[in-house]
């Protein structure tokens, strides 16, 4: 234990010593963290201005209902305007050429086909030049989807009981099975639109918290070449204390880092990340699973610009793939899954929850068990590696 | 007594090619035991073993009665290892690198500024302690390589090549300092493909060549081996190849082994007198420039042991 403080307190020493560790870990998360948030997003702005396109093959109450439900919600107020279009075709061309965001389709006899209980299909036209209104126009779909669901296994119920069928209708709303109409209150778009100053901010944290690890594992692939690591490792400590010393370092810098980026968008944008006691067991987990990762990486690299080379490349194809740097919803349907695979996407997930839907500790429990996870299992392999000589 | 140092059928393999064959030796307490062998017979590999970075695929190590393998830290403790490179952090100074190791060695901090001063003196760097060990010159750092092995007053030093890339000047001073550790009654175990230094430094000697240890005694020991045969040393202009295959040919010459571009080294029984059947033999092969006839010495022993010279 002692021998392991002196070693850590060594590694920290270098790290300040030699100035990136500042760098790395304050300046450049919290100033991109910043940019990007003053770039694209901001508390004070609207959070997202959408134009969304309508295509009434219908005809009926239905779609006429949805967008006046729509305009009415406190969040969409003043951030969504509706656009007529008189078919999909047009709508296609106008979401292509970025006059609409995204564009709603409801296929003729829509509004009849729920009414009878038969069901119904809305779809949507998205354009990967505005993300955003791409998720609105489909959080609405999964709203009117729920509704269409609700309704028709109302209707079918009524049937089964016995009510005419030209009444069920009637009979339906009267009963208040239809419910409210549409509500789009709370959050049109959880899980999907979370503030981009938190989005940026978490995903600068996250991705450079690999960078601010690997900074340790360059250290011990120098200390291996220069032999000291030879020294440490024949002193009367057990072999594992040089690797783990260090590691906690990085793992100390990296969390240090982290919760300065949280609080510097905090501070400057005012944003919320969520409930800190989700926040910050979610960091936790992350910036385990990092140095396991940035560790397990480095101890197949045979020199310090090897190891570097490597934790740069894991950082940003994670950062990539978990929507660290583009948000998760901007990329095609096959990656996303992917997402899922990196620490990076599971956090992100995580404060969108936490974010978004202004969630408990309890709705992070899961992401937060998988992130450990993948650090147990990077770890165990890197300290498997380790005991067969790697670093040595 | 305990011996301070015994191992036994040390075998380590990378692949399919065994590094380390079957070595095995002992030290005695006080005693200087040198490894000689040229570049890549394995000497490096097997200290690792010794010292715990490395774990044999074979055999057994024992430092003052403690295996290694079963209890590493205890056995650690005994040993002071001089890495073959400069292990040092050289953005430190001298005092810094050597106050990081003596803590990880566990010496308290009021001991281990007292030592610090100790080690300094004895390695002959006292001015220069608080100088970083980037402004040091190639002997400076050697002699700092070794005082951080000797903090913590180990019973066995292991010296892997210590004066490798080394001034005359520090070489000897190096030498001085080892010999008066071992005079003191420290344990020694010194790795060398420099003859001279393993000779002068160590009262038993293990000769090691591909991976294995092919003799082992005293000097006088392994020179008696070679029964009357003198090494001489012979330089010509010429074909020193074909000159070779022809002194070889010669009766009573046991080795001839080409070690520069104009110079051969022979084994010959009773070297003296055959001299003129040596000059005779080069023949037209090459101009005999300088003959040197050397009683018999490790070198020697070496080239009669393994049919090679240390230093290729
Ligand atoms: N990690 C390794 N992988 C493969 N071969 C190695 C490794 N380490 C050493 N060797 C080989 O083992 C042999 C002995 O090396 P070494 O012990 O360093 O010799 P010495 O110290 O006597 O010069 C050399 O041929 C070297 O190339
Ligand atoms: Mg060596």
């Amino acid at each position: 234990m002692r021998a392991l403080l002196v070693v850590a307190g060594h590694e920290l020493r270098s790290r300040l010593r030699d100035g990136t560790a500042p760098l790395i870990a304050l300046v450049a998360p919290i100033l991109l963290a910043t940019l990007f948030g003053l770039a694209l997003g901001g508390d004070d702005d609207p959070p997202l201005k959408a134009t969304i396109g309508v295509v009434d093959l219908d005809g009926g109450e239905f779609p006429a209902s949805v967008q006046r439900e729509a305009l009415n919600t406190d969040e969409l107020k003043g951030v969504l305007t509706f656009r007529q279009y008189p078919d999909e075709a047009a709508a296609r061309s106008a979401v292509d050429g970025g006059e609409t965001g995204a564009a709603l389709v409801f296929p003729a006899g829509f509004s009849e086909g729920v009414g009878a209980g038969r069901g119904g299909k809305v779809s949507v036209l998205e354009s990967p030049q505005s993300p955003l209104a791409g998720v609105v126009a489909r959080s609405m779909v999964d709203r009117i989807s729920a509704l269409v669901e609700a309704r028709t296994l109302a209707v079918r119920a009524s049937l089964e009981a016995g009510v005419p069928a030209d009444r069920v209708q009637l009979f339906v709303e009267e009963n208040g099975a239809a419910g409210p109409a549409l509500s789009l209150v709370g959050d049109p778009v959880a899980g999907g639109r979370v503030d981009l100053a938190v989005h940026y901010g978490a995903g600068m944290a996250v991705m450079f918290a690999f960078f601010v690890v690997g900074t340790t594992a360059r250290s011990l692939l120098v200390e291996r070449q220069n032999s000291t690591l030879d020294r440490m490792r024949a002193a009367p400590v057990p072999l594992w204390t040089a690797l783990v010393g260090k590691s906690a370092v990085g793992f100390g810098l990296a969390l240090f880092s982290m919760c300065a980026t949280w609080l510097s968008s905090v501070l400057v944008f005012g944003a919320s990340w969520g409930d800190p006691l989700g926040v910050f067991p979610l960091l936790l987990a992350h910036v385990f699973a990092a140095t396991a990762i940035v560790m397990l990486v480095a101890s197949r690299a045979k020199t310090d610009a090897q190891a570097d080379g490597y934790t740069l490349g894991v950082a940003f194809v994670f950062a990539f793939l978990g929507g660290s740097i583009v948000p998760v919803y901007n990329l095609p349907e096959w990656l996303r899954g992917i997402s899922l695979i990196t620490p990076n996407g599971w956090v992100s997930a995580g404060l969108s929850e936490l974010a978004g839907t202004g969630a408990g500790p309890s709705a992070v429990l899961v992401p937060i068990a998988v992130v450990t996870g993948i650090g147990v299992v990077a770890g165990t392999v890197a300290l498997l590696g380790f005991r067969k000589g790697r670093f040595a | 007594m305990t011996p301070a140092l015994v191992c036994e059928r040390l075998v380590k393999r990378y692949g399919d090619k065994t590094v380390v064959d079957r070595v095995g030796f002992h030290i005695d307490e006080g005693e200087a035991y040198g490894l000689l062998g040229p570049n890549g017979a394995g000497k490096t590999t097997t200290i690792s073993m010794l010292v715990g970075l490395l774990r044999p695929d074979e055999g057994s190590v024992r430092v003052g009665g403690i295996d290694v393998d079963e209890d590493p830290v205890a056995a650690k403790r005994l040993i002071g290892y001089v890495p073959q490179e400069i292990a040092l952090y050289p953005e430190l100074t001298a005092r810094e690198n050597l106050r990081y190791f003596g803590r990880l060695y566990g010496l308290p901090r009021r001991e281990l500024t007292s030592r610090i001063g100790e080690v300094l003196d004895l390695v002959g760097l006292t001015g220069r302690g608080d100088d970083k060990v980037d402004t040091y010159s190639g002997g400076m750092k050697r002699r700092t390589n070794i005082a951080v092995a000797l903090l913590h007053r180990p019973r066995l030093l292991i010296l892997d090549e210590p004066t490798v890339g080394v001034d005359p000047q520090s070489r000897v001073a190096i030498l001085d300092r080892v010999e008066a550790l071992v005079g003191e009654g420290m344990s020694l175990l010194y790795t060398s493909h420099y003859m001279e230094e393993v000779e002068r430094v160590c009262t038993r000697v293990g000769i090691i060549d591909q991976g294995r240890v092919v003799a082992d005694g005293t000097k006088r020991e392994l020179v008696a081996e070679l029964g009357g045969t003198d090494r001489v040393e012979l330089t010509l202009d010429g074909d020193v190849t074909a000159a070779s295959e022809k002194l070889r040919a010669v009766e009573g010459v046991s080795e001839a082994v080409v070690t520069g571009s104009s110079s051969i080294r022979l084994l010959v029984a009773g070297g003296r007198h055959l001299l003129p059947a040596l000059l005779a033999a080069v023949g037209d092969a090459g101009a005999v420039t300088g003959v040197e006839v050397v009683e018999p010495d490790l070198e020697a022993a070496f080239l009669h042991l393994t049919g090679s010279t240390l230093r290729d």
